[in-house]
Order: structure tokens, then sequence, then C-alpha cells
């Protein structure tokens, strides 16, 4: 009798984004991972503009920086700006959950079972609204505050 | 007790049989559902009525031996501990658990999970290897070390958390939460000493520090496990290995035989004349 | 061991970059809010105030720094998404020692700059 191979079911890197009614801490995570290669792609461009074009002198410089200052690229900065604080603070609270330290102990299992992360819902909360109170702050400089 | 009149809820459950198809298709089944009905009720139904054709596992039908874990309504559920009425809807889409291969219709293959689980060494190591295999006594363990891994020795190896785990939906070689939960489980066990050559296995490219706190898996988990805290735990042992930090402990004694004898009850008197 | 150091190496600097890179930010971009505060900060991008940073050697020290942070905690970053998508051993392999050269070549280019402005 011939021997079936079972059929590979992975859901792959599309499973990353969307695997089902997840709750909160799963699209943070997702928005992590979008940050970090966000502001790793601005980097790139960055490094390059901040030693070959600072080197060249004045001009150059210059030149760049008035480019710089069109509205579409501020908001472009913007956005970086803000994924920098969401990957920041997000990272923080990363590493003080990956190294067990807000978590508390483990518990007996009593229907209805709440897990460790989601009794530390409200701190996860509280950090997501200094993001966003951070994130109004920089829209304040970037807009009123002059370009 | 009313049970209220059966109302229709439409089954779509996702067909594949490898002899014949060449990929799932999802099959439509009208199944008429009571209040107090779960899934699993309603699939036998359709397998002893509709199509017996239909293949999928079932065991206890009560939450224990981790057999009918199925993706319903796109969120993996034990079968048997689900109601038809808690997703209020009369559309209920059926797929086996994603992440593991298919072998057919909603039977998923969950051996590749049994051998990573076994490659992480799910049992007791310690030095006097002697004692392990021919016990004189029981290792002593105090209840406050008990509760330290007491949730994490639950787990009904049903697969759920490891189709929940958004780093095990791309990573085939990643070890999934269920493999390294156990892993803390038996590193926390206060009797075992084989934390050293776990680690090894573990704390490798594709262990536990691929897992990054998405916590999907302790979300899904039917039995209240935790499995996002046993890694972290697990994390905070390897860091505090790696830094030299923490103090060496251990592993459990063997309870020493009691130095007191009790006194001696006296045969108590026969209340059955004649059976003696 | 050495991949649990590596990842503590991860977290450590990330911490870094949270404090180093927050500075960098906020004095770049929240000049109007830092004038409430006091600390006069106009116009960061402007090619007199960069000038004046760059001869500093504090600022060049600190940039350093910054580079070499943002560099290993990006390139170990980027490495363990890539292993997520599980390639084979050799590819594996390879990602890992071209990412390393990457890091060396960028940090060398990236730290030259601040050290030539900060001698002319």
């Amino acid at each position: 009798m011939k021997q079936i191979q079972p059929r590979q079911n992975y859901l792959g890197a599309g499973g990353w984004v969307w695997a089902g009614n997840y709750k909160l801490e799963r699209y943070l995570y997702l928005l992590h991972r979008v940050t970090g290669l966000g502001i790793l792609l601005f980097g790139l461009i960055h490094l390059t503009m901040t030693t070959f074009f600072r080197i060249q002198g004045q001009d150059v410089w210059e030149a760049t920086m008035t480019l710089l200052h069109n509205p579409w690229f501020k908001v472009g900065e913007y956005l970086v700006a803000v994924a920098f604080v969401y990957h920041a603070l997000n990272g923080l609270r990363l590493i003080l959950q990956e190294l067990g330290f807000v978590l508390g102990k483990p518990t007996p299992p009593i229907y209805p079972y709440k897990d460790a992360l989601r009794k530390k819902r409200p701190w996860t909360m509280a950090m997501v609204a200094v993001i966003v109170i951070l994130a109004l702050v920089f829209l304040f400089d970037f807009t009123i505050g002059g370009w | 007790m009313t049970e209220g009149s059966p109302k229709q809820v439409t089954f779509k459950v996702q067909r594949y049989d490898p002899e014949q198809d060449n990929s799932p298709h999802l099959q439509e089944f009208a199944v008429p559902s009571s209040r107090g009905m779960t899934v699993l009720d309603g699939l036998l139904y359709i397998k002893e009525n509709l199509d017996s054709t239909l293949a999928f596992r079932t065991s206890c039908r009560m939450a224990i031996c981790g057999s009918c874990g199925m993706l319903i309504n796109n969120y993996p559920h034990l079968a048997c501990h689900t109601q038809i009425e808690e997703f209020n809807s009369n559309t209920l889409t059926i797929k086996p658990l994603p992440n593991q291969p298919i072998i057919k219709d909603l039977v998923a293959d969950l051996v590749p999970m049994f051998n990573v689980h076994k490659s992480i060494k799910p049992y007791i190591i310690r030095e006097d290897a002697g004692e392990v295999q021919n016990p004189t006594a029981e290792f002593s363990q105090l209840p406050q070390e008990l509760d330290a891994f007491l949730q994490f020795t639950y787990c009904i190896k049903c697969g759920i958390c490891v189709s929940a785990c958004p780093t095990s939906a791309s990573d085939k070689l990643f070890l999934g939460p269920q493999a390294m939960a156990q892993c803390y489980r038996y590193c926390a066990d206060s009797r075992d000493d084989g934390q050293r050559e776990r680690f090894s296995v573990v704390g490798t490219d594709h262990g536990v520090w691929r897992c990054h706190l998405a916590a999907a898996c302790s979300e899904a988990c039917p039995k209240g496990l935790d499995p996002a805290l046993a890694i972290q735990l697990l994390k905070r042992r390897l860091a505090s290995q790696a830094l030299g930090l923490g103090k060496k402990q251990s592993p459990s004694p063997v309870v020493s035989p009691p130095t007191e004898t009790k006194p001696k009850v006296p045969f108590p008197e026969f209340t059955v004349k004649g059976s003696q | 061991m050495w991949r649990t150091r590596l990842h503590l190496l991860h977290m450590l600097t990330g911490i870094l970059i949270a404090v180093l890179l927050g500075t960098h930010v906020v004095i770049q971009h929240l000049d109007a809010i830092l004038g409430f505060f006091g600390i006069d900060a106009t116009e960061p991008t402007a090619w007199q105030s960069m000038i004046a940073r760059a001869s500093q050697g504090i600022w060049a020290g600190l940039y350093i720094a910054l580079l070499a942070f943002v560099l290993y905690h990006a390139l170990y970053g980027l490495r363990g998404v890539i292993l997520e998508v599980t390639p084979s051993a050799k590819t594996e392999r390879i990602i890992t020692w071209s990412f390393i050269i990457i890091g060396i070549i960028a940090f060398i280019w990236g730290a030259y700059v601040p050290v030539a402005l900060l001698s002319s």
C-alpha cells in the first residue's frame, strides 16, 4: 500500500500577521516587528546621509536639508519618530517580561483561566497610553512647532 | 428542562482526501443544534447521519485527552469543549489545526510535535540514576516547590498552542511553546538536575530566543497552562546561567527512612461470625 | 550559551539605544518643546549647529557609540527575522557571516566620518 505523505499546513510568514482572532499582545508583537524593519530601512538612508553628504561640505548638506524639508519627507520623518517611540517603549516592556521580572508566579489554573500576561494587561495598556501621548507631543512639534 | 427547538447551523468543514484531492476544500453540512451541543456533537451527527467518510479525532469528550483540537471560526479550540451556541452564529467553519501536517480531513499529524517534545528530555534527570530506576524511597518535595511548576504539568499535548504561535507558523525548526513549556516544567522540578542538558537543546537558534512574547499560546490553551509564562521563566534561567548568577541548587534528596516506628494497632474483632 | 549572551547583548543595546537615540530624536525634532524648558536648540539641522556639534569630542563619541549599538541591534534582529523563515543551515551560515561583515564595514565607515569632522 502506498505510503501517503501528510500535507504541509504551515501558515508561513502570513501567520505573523493573521492567524485568528487573537488579542492585544499578538498585535503588539507584529507592530514591534514592522516598526523595527521600518526603522532599519530609515537607518540605512540616514547613515548614508550623515556620512556621504555630511563629509562633502556645506553646499551638499544644505541642499540635502532643503530637499528633506519637503512636507512628504516630514510626514515620513514623523512616522519614523513615532515608530521609534513605539519600538523603544514596547521593547522595554518586552525586556522586563521576557526576563520574567514582572510576570508573577505560576498559579494553579482555575477556570476562567487568566494567563500571566492577561493579568498584567493594565500595565500594557498604560504603556500604550504613554506611546499615544508621546505621538501627540511629536505631532504638536512637527506641525505647530514649525518645520 | 427545555432546550428550545433545534435550529439549523451550517458546518463548513474542510475536507481533504489525500488519495483523491489535490487540495483541501470546504464542504457544507446542515446540523440541527440545540442548547448544550458541542461542536464535537455536531461533527458526530454529521458522521452518523450525513457523511460517514468525515475523519476527525475524538476520545474522552471532556477536554482531558487532547485529541479533538481544531480551528473553529478562525480560532483553535477543543471541539468537545466548545459549545455551538457560544459563537452566536449560524455558520461554523471548521478546519484542522494549522502548523501541523494534515493526514485527512480534520486529522492533523501530531507526531512531529511529539518528537520535538521528546527531544527536550521530558523526564527527571539526576546523577543518581540508579535511584530513579529502582527507587528505595520517595524524593522529598515541599508544597511550595511543587507550586513552582504545578501549573505546567497539566499539558494534554493537544497542539493548540503550536497552532497559535506566530513563530511556529513560519519556522519549521522552532521548538514550539509546548516543548519549551514542558522543558521549563522539568527544569523547575526540584527533583530534577538535568537543566544543563536541556539548555543545549533549548538555547539554540530556533529555540527559546525566537519567542517574541505574542502570548497567543497562553490565550488559546484550553487547560489554562500559560506556556508563555513558562517560556519567559525558562529564558530567565538561561540568562542567569549565561551571566553566572543564581545559586546552584542540588536536586531533592531521597526521604530518609522514618526513625520512630508507629505503635502497633491491635487487629480488630471480626464482625461477621464464621468468616475467619 | 553564547547564543543566550548574544541575545542578552541585544537587550542591553536596546536599552542603551533607547537612551541615546531618545536624546538624539528629542534634540533633533522637539525644538519648540525644548525651548519651553529653556534649552536653546534652534535649528539643529542647520550647518552651523551641526558643525558646532561635530567639533566637540563628546558628540562624536556618542554618535560612534550609538552607531555601534544600532548596527548590532538591527543586524541581530534582522538575522532573527530571516532565520524564522527557516532557510537551510547553509543559508543560515551565509546570512550570519555576511551580516557580521556588513556590520564591521558599516561601523568602520560610519565611525570614520565623525572622527574626520572632529579633526577638521
